[in-house]
């Protein structure tokens, strides 16, 4: 009952941006993707006259939801940033951790609380909408060749890294050191992450990075969450 | 003796070279309205958040209802009731959604009627949102939250900081209702000490880090006084009295503040210097205490019970 009670408070202060990230992605995806398939089905359809030839790569890796890959990106990245700082900085300045942690509850389960309404935030915001275009482009109406499955598990990566920038963010705004120091650890490691992420290409690679990545954050997070000073 | 819910040992808080809080030795016994009191950077707040383990001492160690502050159990936390310094609470909540988000931490203990009571009789708006309440208004929620569980401890940090003095006397109203449960311990850190007069049996005074009185606000009004002597030539160079706190010459009179000397002492030393007739000046709590803070070479523990 407390942790539920917990969640539902934290995702009430996600809220907001739940909303505004699943708008933002389905108002501009959606645009960008309509826009593609209209343009995509004249290109295919003239390679489809007599003479062209549709190439291998077209047929396999390519997908008009690749479109809206860098937006989701942006969004999942954005969202990240913004839900770490509404969870662990703006208490900060609000001083409302003393007020939250004297509760009869640990503070495992407070922390506990927080990631998993980001975990549920990321989920509902971003993911349906993203399930919603795969849907969309799979039409044969609309692409007549379907994107392939990959595609749509590297928009699910996109989202995974968002929520690595998330945890980057929170460990950041736990450190009580200087901005210019140690606090900025979390940030940078995810920053490294981001970018390690996006140069690997298979999605084993891809995978064992995240996992990596978010099980060094998650350690560090809970032991600065555990000791630190309020 | 009376149990004691709130001791600490030693209790030590350095933030890297600044020593705020120097090896305090506190016993509050049950049932007493502690004013806790200091000035500004006195290391109050430090020292309240210390015994609540949201900060871990440098040394020494705290206990709260016969739990070690740094390991305090969920059972234990239900047991005390904590107002914050400034009211913090979350902004975007009601006073009805707060209401229902304080309750599912003390499901057994939680007082409906006495919570709904309390808001009425403040007239607050239920339906409102923190960020829309005034300063006092915060504090009322702030302290109806705290209430309402009723609490066997309540440790407040400077809650009547910033209220008008309505708003400042329906707050201590509030306390008094505390109060009135039998056996409820209160803690409060205050600079007004006419609240600490109104409403406190037991005074505990913090100076720089240190703990400088800790005793029933009887014996500390009783301890120190103003005794002003007049001479008929000069005032004597040296003043050598037991309890000195400050000493000012104006003129041919000489004005003493003394700490735990008793009249009778007051009159051995007048004669023994030539004093022509001196007078004992009734001081009220804040003048005593401003004295008893004042910068000076004593600066030992008044502890009335342990001398």
């Amino acid at each position: 009952m407390r942790f539920s009670t917990l969640l539902r408070k934290e995702l009430r202060e996600c809220l907001p941006w739940m909303l505004l990230a699943a708008i933002a992605f389905l108002a501009v995806g959606g645009f960008f993707l309509r826009a593609e398939a209209y343009y995509e089905n004249i290109r295919h359809y003239s390679r489809l006259s007599p003479g062209t030839a549709v190439d291998h790569y077209r047929l396999t890796y390519y997908s008009i939801l690749n479109v809206t890959g860098p937006w989701l990106f942006c969004l999942s990245i954005g969202l990240g940033l913004v839900l770490g700082i509404r969870q662990f900085w703006i208490p900060n300045f609000t001083r409302t951790w003393p007020f939250l942690l004297h509760r009869s509850v640990s503070r495992k389960t407070i922390l506990a609380a927080k990631l998993t309404a980001t975990l549920i935030a990321f989920v509902i915001s971003i993911g349906p909408v993203w399930v919603g275009f795969y849907w969309y482009a799979c039409r044969q109406e609309v692409f007549p060749i379907p994107p392939t499955f990959r595609v749509f598990i590297e928009g699910w990566i996109f989202i995974m890294l968002g929520l690595v920038a998330y945890l980057g963010t929170a460990l950041s705004g736990l450190s009580t050191a200087k901005w210019y120091t140690t606090k900025i650890f979390g940030l940078a490691f995810a920053t490294v992450i981001i970018v390690t992420t996006l140069s690997q290409w298979t999605l084993v690679g891809i995978f064992t990075v995240i996992a990596i990545s978010v099980a060094i954050l998650l350690s560090l997070i809970f032991d600065s969450f555990l000791r630190r000073e309020f | 003796m009376n149990e004691i819910v709130l001791e600490t040992e030693a209790l030590t808080k350095y933030y890297g070279s600044t020593l705020a809080v120097d090896h305090i030795d506190l016993k509050i016994p049950r049932g007493c309205i502690c004013g806790f009191v200091g000035r500004n950077g006195a290391g109050k707040t430090t020292a309240i958040k210390l015994m609540l383990g949201l900060l871990n001492p440098t040394t020494g160690s705290s206990r709260l209802l016969g739990c070690d502050s740094s390991a305090l159990t969920s059972a234990i936390r239900q047991r005390i009731g904590y107002v914050t310094e400034g009211h913090r609470l979350f902004r975007w909540m009601t006073i009805a959604g707060l209401e229902k988000f304080q309750r599912s931490f003390f499901p057994k203990q939680w007082d409906d009627k006495f919570f709904a009571d309390m808001i009425e009789y403040l007239n607050l708006p239920k339906k409102k949102k923190i960020k829309h309440l005034s300063n006092g208004q915060r504090a009322q929620v702030s302290l109806a939250l705290a209430l309402a569980p009723n609490p066997e401890l309540l440790i407040m940090d400077d809650p009547t900081l910033g209220l008008d003095a309505a708003i400042r006397r329906q707050f201590l109203e509030g306390m008094i209702e505390l109060i009135m449960r039998q056996g409820r311990t209160v803690l409060f850190s205050s600079h007004i000490l006419g609240d600490v007069e109104r409403v406190s049996d037991r005074i505990v005074v913090i100076d720089k880090g240190v703990l400088r009185a800790n005793c029933s606000l009887e014996q500390f009004q009783k301890a120190i006084k103003k005794v002003i002597l007049s001479f008929a030539d000069s005032a004597p160079d040296e003043v050598n009295i037991d309890g000195l706190l400050h000493c000012k010459r104006i003129e041919k009179q000489l004005e003493l503040t003394l700490i735990g000397t008793d009249d009778e002492k007051i009159s051995e030393w007048a004669k023994s210097v030539g004093a022509e007739n001196y007078h004992i000046v009734k001081m009220n709590l804040e003048d005593q205490f401003i004295e008893f803070t004042a910068p000076a070479n004593h600066k030992r523990l008044f502890q009335w019970e342990e001398r």
